[in-house]
């Protein structure tokens, strides 16, 4: 290559073409290029790179362009102007601006903390480099006339698609099993994931150690990040051995082949253990892989292009059948294939599916929240914008006469917005970063971070200066800038009192922040409903323990019914809280889906599950083993006259009901009561068993248990709990929301009340004049205070009225979408909202009529 | 009101050490006087190493005061086709260097030779 053929990066040239004057222009760009030809000798990025420090080192005054020379920035020292102009008015009323700044600020924190929520979510499981051409199978069945989508499918399904369609590049099977797993004197009841090989070629999630391809080999296994610190601590555990115990005697041992990085904040699909799938084989080797009734988690597929899809779609006809002639209870009415990179947001609609949407409520609710925030202080602004105007009204008319038109004071004043913008945008970041963020990432114990490098969130905040200096801004421009200069000049003006847009805001405000207010209120007294609601069982004093095994529920039984404190025990294939099995009750005109729970006997003594009509199951009584008991719940939805003595088929066995009992809870409040059938089981079953205990005892009663597990099953984890802490984090959840609503009202109470007291502030300080005369002529306080307080009885009554009832049922509406049972009639809170900002309103006038009950009359006819 | 006009102040103008330096080095380089070969000039004769657009500033500012004049010279292809600023020195830039180098010289002649020691 011949020297001359090296040219220097073309972007100088053109950036200097534009920036730099023109009569010099040439001289600099020849420098700077036989200086780039005389490195002649040095590698290309050593002369880029001195060529660029160079260049760059051309940005001084004398090269570059003045800013007033081009015509486009012509105002440039009309703006320079406004911007002093707008500094020292923002210096001269401290107290307005701070409102005006601090409001702003407080309301764009929360904007940038739902847009860091907001992000995440949107960028879930966006790690996958393939997640456009990864397609996971669902089908629909019809389910009392609704079709419900399901996220698992037939076992045969991806062994037949890879034969049959040479579109699909790519197949994997993935299943999840409970196991237990041994390292050492480390064992723990795990969750392991059977994939098929190409999982980790499929989904790729990052390894820190290890190969992607190591699944081939069918001794292999991967963790999870987690799981390699949980057995290994930090370091690298290649090579090692874990036994896995699938149960039935079945063991295998593994050698860590692999560990994934720590999956990203912005992730749905996860894992903890990966092995090959064919282990299925050791591990369920009755199960047959080839029986279409037979389901796995999920069959996913990879395609190169997505109008490969087409042909896959076409052709599902064929499999719907093969699974219809075999499986009655789950006629499927039609496959869907979902792209992994839509699956998180339908994840919601699709049960049993691999991905999950925690945050489906944030979604609603945040950006509701955050644009709530930003007008309240919009509001906040516009009120002040105009009432403060009221003190320049001579600088505009100025402005007016020496030229500038009805435009250019609009400019000036929705500059003067973008300025006080870009500082609350300043302290509202700050807030945000030190603040605000690390307060939701502890009340959510969600990991989001504001990444400053991201050039996303550059461009919100930009378009957020840009959105929210107009909108708070346009209004009081367009306003101010409509004086005619004569009016000014002879005092004819007269606004911000009686201006109508001003009520009608302040009442707009009043009605959002009584909207907060009844929320927090209602959260509160919501969640300590929800502690004090009837699980509909005697959940205390219950202690529960899983299995490994059906045997050991005999040595458990054996050594704990020693106990005097233990007043009953009874074991279950099923429980309350943890498991239950989904069944179809075939009806001879409809199909009824039901929770099915596997029970012994006295199962229902030892929860305390009330009877309301018939009888329990009897004690080793074989005839009750084709018998039934249903909840109300299952009763009213079948609505018999009279339930009792019906039959019904499952599966294919024939049952007759025998009893109903009172509705329960099965899981936390957030979901409804589901029809519940239980089921006798046989002790060969029992994968749990429970006990109930004198009062007091539970504690030692747990110990004790768990002292007599590690005693008889020195090598199985022990499952065990009590029976009030299965909900786990629900409470916890109830305190997180009391928590969030509280702050989300605090601040808004905060920013209504600084405008509130804005507003009166300066509009008081506008009648300085008209409450001296009312004080010399003998006004006293409470005339005073009735004059402030007449002037905003309508409108805050009003506003109150309507902020009230509006902010009931927009909470309402809030907490349905949440609770199975939201507190009902929960009026409190709107009403005590109500008084709060009432009770604000009335101290702020207070605090106004006393500065002017203290000062002298004569000061305040001194002014101007 | 009071505005500060800005006022041109054109006293008598005083030489910094690199513009003395670039000065000289122009009346040194002649015809080829211009920005990169004053650049390597420095680099070479005074073992200063500024960039090229820092000596762009310094002739620009000589310019400004009237020290130097300026023409376009001859063009060539190792710079792209792009022709060269050549500065040549005026009276007043040489009544400038010389007024500068009498300075010195007179300072120099007014220090005994001892104080100079100060390793001492």
């Amino acid at each position: 290559m011949r020297p001359q053929k090296d040219k220097p990066p073309k972007a100088v040239e053109y950036v200097f073409g534009w920036v730099c004057k023109p009569e010099i222009l040439e001289e600099i760009l020849g420098d700077l290029e036989e200086y780039y030809s005389s490195l002649a000798e040095q590698p290309k990025w050593r002369k880029r790179l001195y060529y660029w420090f160079h260049a760059l080192h051309f940005i001084r005054p004398f090269a570059v362009k003045r800013l007033e020379g081009t015509y486009r920035l012509n105002h440039y020292g009309m703006f320079k102007n406004y911007f002093k102009t707008s500094l020292r008015n923002m210096l001269k009323n401290p107290m307005s601006s701070f409102i005006n700044v601090f409001g702003l600020a407080v309301a764009i924190a929360v904007c940038l903390v739902v847009y860091s929520f907001l992000d995440n979510d949107y960028s879930i499981d966006e790690f996958h480099e393939n997640r456009h051409k990864i397609y996971l199978a669902t089908f629909f069945v019809d389910r009392e006339g609704v079709e419900e989508q399901y996220g698992t499918s037939p076992a045969p399904l991806a062994g037949a698609l890879a034969e049959d369609f040479s579109q699909i590049t790519k197949t994997c099977r993935v299943d999840d099993r409970p196991v237990v797993i041994k390292y050492q004197d480390k064992v723990f009841q795990e969750r392991v994931r059977y994939v098929d090989p190409e999982f980790l070629e499929m989904l790729t999630f990052p390894l820190k150690w290890g190969h992607k391809n190591s699944l081939e080999d069918r001794s292999s296994i991967v963790l999870s990040e987690a799981m390699s610190e949980k057995y290994f601590g930090s370091r690298d555990p290649i090579g090692k051995d874990l036994k896995l115990n699938f149960g039935k005697g079945r063991m295998k041992t593994f050698k860590v082949s692999g560990v994934a990085e720590a999956f990203p904040v912005a992730h749905a699909i996860e894992f903890d253990f990966l092995i090959n799938f064919e282990n299925f084989r050791v591990s369920h080797p009755a199960y047959d892989l080839h029986d279409w009734r037979n389901t796995i988690r999920a069959t996913l597929v990879q395609v190169e292009h997505a109008s490969d899809m087409v042909a896959v779609n076409a052709g599902m006809e064929k499999y719907k059948r093969l699974q219809n002639e075999v499986e009655f209870d789950w006629t499927i009415s039609q496959f869907e294939w979902v792209r992994l990179a839509d699956l998180h947001f339908k994840s919601r609609f699709i049960k049993q599916d691999i991905s999950h949407d925690s945050f489906y409520e944030g979604r609603v609710i945040l950006p509701f929240i955050a644009i709530f925030m930003l007008v309240l202080a919009c509001l906040n602004y516009i009120n002040i914008a105009i009432v403060s105007a009221t003190k320049r009204l001579k600088e505009i008319a100025l402005r007016k006469v020496i030229g500038a038109n009805r435009a250019k004071v609009a400019i000036q004043f929705l500059s003067e917005n973008i300025l006080v913008t870009s500082f609350a945008m300043i302290v509202g970041f700050l807030l945000a970063i030190t603040m605000f963020l690390p307060w939701f990432v502890k009340t959510s114990s969600m990991d989001l971070e504001l990444d400053i490098s991201d050039l996303r969130l550059w461009l919100f905040l930009g378009s957020m200066i840009f959105a929210t200096g107009i909108v708070s801004g346009l209004y009081p421009a367009l306003y101010v800038s409509k004086f005619q200069v004569t009016a000014i000049f002879r005092g004819g003006v007269k606004f911000g009192r009686k201006n109508l847009l001003t009520k009608v805001f302040l009442g707009m405000q009043l009605i959002l922040a009584c909207t907060g207010v009844t929320g927090a209120i209602m959260f509160a007294q919501n969640s300590a409903y929800q502690e004090t609601r009837s699980w509909g069982y005697e959940q205390d004093q219950v202690i529960y323990t899983g299995l490994h095994d059906p045997s050991a529920y005999h040595q458990l039984h054996r050594v704990m019914s020693q106990n005097p404190n233990v007043l009953s025990l009874a074991g279950s294939r099923d429980h309350l809280g943890a498991t239950s099995s989904d069944v179809v009750l075939h009806l001879p005109k409809r199909d009824y889906e039901v929770q099915k729970i596997g029970v012994e006997a006295n199962y229902f003594e030892t929860l305390g599950i009330k009877l309301k009509k018939g009888r329990f199951f009897k004690a080793n009584h074989q005839s009750d083993d084709t018998k039934l008991i249903i909840n109300e719940r299952l009763a009213d939805n079948l609505a018999f006259e009279e339930p009792i003595g019906q039959v019904f088929r499952i599966d294919s066995g024939r049952y007759e009901i025998i009893g109903v009992v009172q509705d329960f809870h099965f899981s936390n409040f957030y979901y409804d009561v589901r029809p519940v059938v239980f089921k006798v089981a046989q002790p060969d079953e029992f994968r749990f068993l429970s006990m109930k205990v004198k009062e007091g005892s539970d504690l030692d009663i747990y110990r004790d248990l768990q002292k007599q597990w590690s005693l008889i099953f020195p090598e199985e984890p022990f499952m065990g709990g009590l029976q009030q802490d299965i909900w786990g984090m629900f409470y916890e959840d109830l305190d997180i929301q009391r928590n969030f609503m509280g702050n989300i009202a605090a601040v808004a109470v905060l920013l209504a009340s600084l405008g509130l007291y804005g507003l009166i502030t300066l509009n008081v300080s506008g009648r300085v004049k008209e409450f001296s005369i009312r004080k010399t002529l003998g006004a006293q306080r409470k005339n005073i205070a009735k004059n402030i307080i007449r002037q905003y009885a309508w409108l805050t009554g009003i506003a109150l009225v309507t902020g009230a009832p509006v902010g009931y049922y927009l909470n309402q509406a809030n907490l349905d979408l949440l609770f199975a049972y939201p507190k009902p009639d929960n009026y409190f809170g709107a009403i005590a909202a109500a008084m709060i900002l009432l009770a604000i309103l009335v101290m702020v006038v207070l605090m106004q009529v006393r500065k002017i009950a203290r000062t002298n009359p004569i000061d305040g006819l001194r002014v101007e | 009101m009071l505005y500060k006009v800005g006022e041109i102040t054109m006293s008598k103008e005083h030489l910094g050490e690199l513009e003395e330096l670039v000065l000289l080095l122009i009346v040194m380089l002649k015809e080829d006087a211009y920005g990169l070969a004053i650049r390597t000039a420095l680099k070479e004769k005074a073992s200063r190493n500024i960039t090229i657009g820092a000596v762009h500033g310094t002739v620009n500012r000589l310019e400004k005061k009237g020290f130097v004049e300026s023409t376009m010279g001859g063009a060539s292809d190792i710079r792209g086709g792009r022709r060269k600023r050549i500065f040549t020195i005026t009276a007043v830039g040489k009544g400038a260097l010389e007024r500068s180098q009498d300075v010195k010289v007179s300072l120099w002649q007014q220090i005994p030779e001892l104080s100079l020691d100060v390793s001492r």
